[in-house]
């Protein structure tokens, strides 16, 4: 038999070519070797020792003998100690009786020697192959969690997600995440352990009493753009002999992650404004389309009178109201109102005052005392820096008279045959200021072709591009030049030249016009 | 107080299986092998591990199911894993657990094929 068939149909041969298959540490490949060492060269007791981070650790043993663990600490066969001792580079036997090491079976040991190095570079094998193969993980996590946290657009999962990966990248026992706010990070999620509940800005510089169960800690900030959004931290890196601190290489991986999450934070920010907002015009639609209902779907058909009214708000939802309707005497009643502010809360004021005043003027002569009770209604119902302005008249169709009470609004201007212009003046503060505010009734008269205009501050201070304003100067000559139009050309006539004198400045209020002509 | 493992095992037909709830980490790993182990000293040769309550595992978590499988490999045994997350699954292919575990998608599906 050759050399190579011979070494070829060796059981060790074999044996350590199968050390390379998964599942085989080699134990009882060494235990079998050292015990023919043993056997060989008339030992009781046989330890083997293989350098490892700069000492020489015991691997294994046969025998009854009770051999140290490192090394260092055991003595040499010289001097009558208890061990004989077989030295090799990387290597050493130590083993009883102490025979001299030229006596030992130096085939075996060889055999030996040579087998638990295999032992030795495949256990590092594995251990590098694992090292690479994690890599992998961290690589395919941070590529995951990008994909991941970027689909997570709900910020409780993304808490979740968040913590969970980080903690387990790093190997963290203990973890938390928190979110930035106030000036300082509130907490939001922990997991594995107690954290702090809320901490400075400046928390990332000392993460020590972030985590207080944990010895070790490492935290960094999640940012964007300079922008502090978050905080994570994590505590006690795990191996297998228990916890110790981060490396360096940990607050990197640490740092890659964060900016991951900074992205995800973002967006979950973004799309919870989307959908707020989304949700916003839902209600501004549903309540725009309650306040057009509010208004005057047609006006009064009186012979003698012609009537129109005309509204664009500056949003969705105004703060202007007006009315036009005939009452059950005869008479008609003219309103307009304008609340402070805009958008849902103007909205339903004059919802309030929409109510309120059509109960009052159907129950109650035009008198002070209805002005007083709906200012007290208008008090109780609205918000302390809630006010109305407000213009309402009533019109006697077969004598002209204008009675009429002007809360705190514009002062109506009305426009005779001959082209002068009357403004009647306030008669009380705005609706909803004081509860005990008065209120004053004035009278004035509406002659045949005079005009009476009632009209929002959003037309007489609607600006133009360099500030100035369109001014009741303006509107004057224009309800001048409507004598023989019909009031729905004047209607038109104030939109474009509001418009026009605008040029594209955009609308500030709402602009409202309610009109009344004797003829 | 750190995120301890609970580990709970039931025989289902002569089938091993170990259930998980929590980290599986140092910790959490070391507990599946003792149970593991446990489990092969009475003769079992298919050991179910259902992850179905673990969100999270880390490095040394694996390692430590690594030796569990290496162990089942030289009784000539299996080791399978069932309900994992789609996160988790990933990872045990990456690390190569998948090569020598098999791996599937519930513990009703393992059960008929570890079983037969």
């Amino acid at each position: 038999m050759t050399v190579e068939s011979e070494v070829a149909h060796s059981s060790t041969w074999r044996e350590l070519i199968a050390l390379a298959a998964p599942g085989r540490d080699g134990r009882m490949l060494l235990d079998r070797l050292a015990a023919e060492v043993a056997r060989g060269s008339g030992l009781d007791s046989l330890a083997v020792y293989a350098e490892e981070d700069g000492e020489l650790r015991r691997r294994l043993q046969t025998g009854p003998a009770t051999f140290p663990a490192r090394a260092a600490a055991a003595p040499g066969a010289a001097g009558g100690e208890a061990w004989g001792r077989f030295e090799v580079p990387g290597g050493l036997l130590l083993y009883t009786p102490p025979v001299p090491a030229a006596e030992l079976d130096h085939h075996a040991v060889l055999t030996l020697l040579c087998a638990l190095r295999a032992v030795q570079l495949g256990g590092e094998l594995k251990r590098h192959s694992f090292a690479a193969s994690y890599r992998g993980v961290e690589l395919q996590s941070l590529y995951d969690v990008g994909l991941a946290i970027a689909r997570t657009l709900e910020l409780d999962d993304l808490g979740d997600e968040v913590l969970l990966r980080a903690v387990s990248l790093l190997d963290a026992r203990v973890g938390a995440f928190y979110l930035y706010e106030g000036g300082g990070y509130r907490l939001e999620r922990t997991f594995g352990g107690e954290a702090a509940p809320r901490v400075a800005a400046d928390a990332a510089g000392s993460a020590a009493g972030l985590l207080p169960g944990a010895r070790h800690a490492l935290a960094v900030p999640i940012e964007a753009d300079g922008k502090r959004l978050g905080l994570l931290a994590v505590g006690d890196k795990e191996s297998r002999h228990g916890v110790g601190a981060f490396p360096e290489a940990d607050r990197r991986m640490l740092r890659l992650f964060a900016n991951q999450v900074a992205i995800a934070l973002e967006n979950a920010r973004l799309h919870r404004q989307a959908l707020e907002k989304e949700r916003l015009e839902r209600e501004l639609d549903l309540a725009a389309e309650i306040q057009r209902q509010l208004l005057p779907e047609s006006l009064p058909d009186v012979p003698g009178f012609e009537f129109a009214g005309w509204n664009r708000s500056a949003r969705h939802v105004g703060g202007d109201y007006y009315d036009v309707r005939g009452a059950a005497d005869g008479g008609v009643h003219l309103v307009l109102g304008d609340v402070t502010g805009k958008g849902m809360p103007a909205a339903l004021l004059v919802s309030t005052l929409h109510s309120a005043l059509r109960l009052l003027l159907a129950a109650r002569p035009f008198d002070a005392e209805l002005f007083e009770r709906l200012n007290r209604h208008i008090v109780e119902s609205s918000a302390a820096n809630k006010f109305i302005t407000t213009a309402v008249a009533r019109l006697e169709p077969g004598t002209g008279r204008l009675d009429y009470v002007n809360a705190g609004h514009n002062p109506p201007l009305i426009v005779d045959a001959h082209g002068e212009v009357t403004e009647l003046p306030p008669g009380g503060i705005p609706l909803g200021m004081f509860g005990g505010a008065r209120y004053r009734v004035a009278t004035a008269t509406l002659e045949p072709g005079a005009l009476l205009c009632v009209y929002s501050d959003g037309i007489t201070e609607c600006e133009d591009p360099s500030g100035e304003e369109f001014g009741r100067e303006r509107l004057s000559r224009l309800l001048r030049s409507a004598a023989g139009r019909p009031l729905a050309d004047l209607v038109r006539a104030i939109d474009e030249a509001v418009v026009e004198f605008a040029a594209g400045a955009p609308q500030g209020d709402d602009q409202t016009v309610v009109l009344a002509r004797r003829s | 107080m750190a995120e301890m493992l609970k580990v709970t095992t039931e025989n289902r037909d002569g089938l091993a299986v170990v259930y998980t709830e929590g980290y599986i980490n140092n910790q959490g790993g070391e507990e599946i092998a003792r149970i593991a182990y446990q489990l092969i000293e009475a003769g079992h040769k298919s050991v179910l591990l259902n992850l179905a309550g673990t969100k999270i595992v880390n490095s040394i978590g694996i390692s430590i199911l690594i030796e569990i499988i290496e162990k089942m490999l030289e009784i000539e045994g299996r080791l399978a894993f069932c309900s994992l997350t789609p996160t988790i699954e990933k990872t045990f292919h990456i690390m190569g657990l998948a090569q020598y575990a098999s791996i599937y998608p519930d513990e009703a599906t393992a059960a008929q094929a570890l079983v037969s």
